[in-house]
């Protein structure tokens, strides 16, 4: 007996995707991650730009990663021509990453996974009799927002992030009047964590897994580092990311899949939890108790809860970050001098779905000679098949219908963003 | 009058647009109490795919036929298409590699497996089928999005600034980055309805928003020259959001 699961477009995520499961007396044939999203060639189109409209052009890769993709840029740019920059500059944009850690975070565990758990089609169905939980999530989803739009000058496509610093010093004032807000939010996080906890968690893929993220720097949870931790044990520099992210084509997918030593990987939320675990602190420690999230896991679904964690933390840090510049006083700086040279440079940071990396090559007038960019959801796409075909396995029996649904439900944990991994390498 | 059925779609982009909607974070609830979304992929399972709709959203530009048969399909349901965004209104960022050939791209970007890909240029909603009404910019400003639905519940088309960022840049005060600084500023030829946000921000306008009507492309264009920007670099700068459209097109030309 054979049967074809096949789910034409995964829902509650963001891009085009489909996914294909071939079972033939129980033993599972064929797993497929459709990529259909259409392709942009990004990389080639970089081609011959000047390095300052690179950043605010490569965000637009994605909207929700677009704080990531923007502050990776400007990394890239500023190791290629050797570009320090301020520790007060340093320390707004790892305030910009933890803002999209809220904003993202807050939207996928609220508006995209919660409605699997409670068992409507979507958030603002499930606002019907859950109305506090969706307000909840929404006011999340918001400070995170209101924080982007203080820093980046736009919530989505930030332009005030440029090459060695800020267009307009984010304004003291706008950053003291979050605390009150971020103290609410943070309140209500931790009511988010008791009800996310009273809910049962699947299992569905349970398989054996291969985690990577950035070390964290400076002995804290963050999104920002040199090193590249696989949980095999090996450490990566990120100028090394090729290695690990060594990239093939396969047909049935417009993003390429990624496989380190022949072997898919994870990275996310889950990974960087697991990978940075005794680096965790405060409220986010409590959370993790209180969800039962032991660590290492195996299971996907326990990214839901690694971010439920992680927007714990996000509120909490972005507290800190902001009283220590309020405390040091906000200073007006001149940019660093940028004179641009030709070499390589590469940037990576940790995004809501993962490590991403930016590498570029200038010429001598600081103009593009080639590009690459590597997303967390390109990198996600084979490990993501390798857990289809685990829960496909175990629930080969069920009715193809609920196969598929588990199968989706499995997609969405990753939270994948498939806008973004349909990034196309330029060779 | 019954509650207007409303399906809001993504073709090829960055879900900006969709994403602008979801961040109405204040307004969503209350907007979805207003008109009844009955297909929006992106933030529901269980979409109604077949019903008539009043009004379709549509973000992104057509990339592929997959775009363009879903577009065609959309059309066919709804009584009226609102394009969201950049992307959708005059093909955005993906259009600049059109003037790269296809097979090139696809064997570059993928080698041998690429040849396969189903790849066309990057090209606006309205290169395809009717466009009802236009939310420019990226992302799209979501009180636009608010104020264009207010408008359609009342029978209305909204109305959307025919002027250029330049207008809202002199009311804000700024210093004028093109004049003082002899920076690349396209305020005088883009649409407003951001607040000039860049130029209030030091950076100079980019075009995100596309083409203001009547834009004077050429004399823009003389004036950078007048600074001493060379040919290829206005060219570039000009093209990067909206280089299908014809005001663009006619003085920069395809290449």
């Amino acid at each position: 007996m054979s049967k074809t699961i096949s789910v034409e477009e995964v829902c509650r995520v963001e891009g085009h995707g489909g996914i294909t499961v071939a079972i033939q007396n129980g033993e599972v044939k064929e797993v497929k991650f459709n990529i259909f999203e259409g392709a942009r060639f990004f990389e080639p189109l970089m081609r011959g730009r000047p390095y300052d409209e690179i950043a605010s052009l490569t965000c637009r890769i994605c909207a929700i990663c677009s704080f990531g993709h923007t502050i990776a840029s400007l990394q890239a740019t500023e190791d290629a021509f050797g570009v320090k920059v301020s520790p007060q500059t340093q320390k707004l944009r790892d305030l910009m990453m933890q803002a999209e850690m809220i904003e993202s975070h807050a939207l996928h565990v609220f508006c995209l996974v919660l409605p699997d758990l409670l068992g409507y089609p979507s958030a603002i169905h499930m606002a019907a009799e859950h109305r506090e939980a969706v307000v909840m999530g929404l006011g999340l989803k918001k400070i995170g927002n209101t924080l982007r739009e203080v820093l980046g000058g736009r919530a989505i496509h930030p332009c005030n992030a440029v090459v060695g610093g800020f267009g307009r010093l984010p304004s003291a004032e706008a950053l003291a009047s979050l605390q009150d807000p971020l103290k609410k939010a943070l309140d209500d996080s931790m009511k988010a964590v008791d009800l996310l906890a009273s809910l049962d968690n699947p299992d569905y893929a349970k398989s054996p897994t291969l985690y990577a993220a950035l070390d964290s720097r400076g002995g804290i949870y963050g999104y920002f580092g040199e090193e590249v931790i696989v949980s095999n044990g090996q450490r990566l520099d990120i100028r090394q990311y090729r290695k690990l992210t060594n990239e093939t084509t396969v047909p049935h997918s417009h993003a390429k899949h990624s496989l380190f030593s022949g072997k898919p990987y994870m990275t996310g939320a889950l990974a960087r939890l697991i990978l940075n675990q005794e680096k965790l602190s405060g409220l986010a420690v409590e959370a993790q108790k209180r969800l039962r999230l032991q660590l290492p896991s195996d299971n996907i679904f326990d990214n839901n809860l690694a971010q439920m964690v992680e927007l714990v933390f996000s509120l909490e840090r972005s507290r800190q970050i902001i009283a220590e510049l309020l405390r040091e006083g906000m200073r007006e700086e001149p940019l660093p001098p940028i004179k641009p040279r030709a070499g390589e440079g590469v940037g990576a940071v940790e995004v809501p779905r993962g490590t991403l990396y930016h590498r570029y090559l200038y010429d001598d007038q600081g103009r593009i000679l080639e590009a690459d960019v590597i997303t967390p959801t390109a990198q996600n796409l084979a490990n993501a098949e390798k857990d289809f075909r685990a829960a496909a396995g175990r629930f080969a029996a069920d009715p193809v219908d609920s196969l598929a649904f588990k199968l989706e439900m499995i997609a969405r944990a990753y939270d994948p963003c498939i806008s973004c991994s349909v990034h196309l390498i330029y060779l | 009058m019954s509650k207007p059925k409303v399906g809001i779609y993504g073709l090829t982009g960055c879900a900006g647009d969709q994403l602008a909607i979801l961040n109405l974070e204040d307004e969503l609830l209350e907007v979805a109490e207003a008109i009844q979304i009955i297909d929006f992929p992106m933030a529901m399972s269980g979409n109604d795919e077949k019903s008539p709709l009043d009004i379709a959203f549509v973000e992104g530009s057509v990339v592929n036929s997959h775009d363009r048969d879903y577009l065609k399909k959309i059309r066919q349901r709804a009584s009226l298409l609102v394009a969201i965004g950049t992307c959708a209104v005059w093909g955005g960022v993906p259009a600049l590699a059109n003037e790269i050939p296809r097979e090139e791209l696809k064997q570059k970007v993928y080698g041998p497996v690429g040849k396969a890909f189903d790849s066309i240029p990057a090209q606006p909603l309205s290169s395809f089928v009717k466009v009802d009404y236009s939310i420019p910019g990226c992302p799209m400003e979501k009180r636009q999005f608010l104020q264009g639905v207010a408008s359609l519940l009342h029978g209305d088309l909204p109305l959307l600034p025919t002027y250029a960022v330049c207008m809202e840049c002199k009311r804000k005060e700024n210093i004028c980055l093109l004049q003082h600084r002899n920076q690349l500023c396209l305020g005088p030829i883009t649409v407003a309805g951001c607040d000039a946000l860049c130029p209030s921000h030091a950076i100079p306008c980019q075009g995100c928003r596309g083409p203001v009507e009547e834009a004077n492309v050429a004399s823009e264009v003389n004036l950078f020259r007048e600074k001493g920007y060379t040919v290829e670099d206005i060219r570039k700068r000009l093209r990067a959001f909206a280089a299908p459209a014809e005001a663009i097109q006619s003085i920069v030309g395809k290449e």
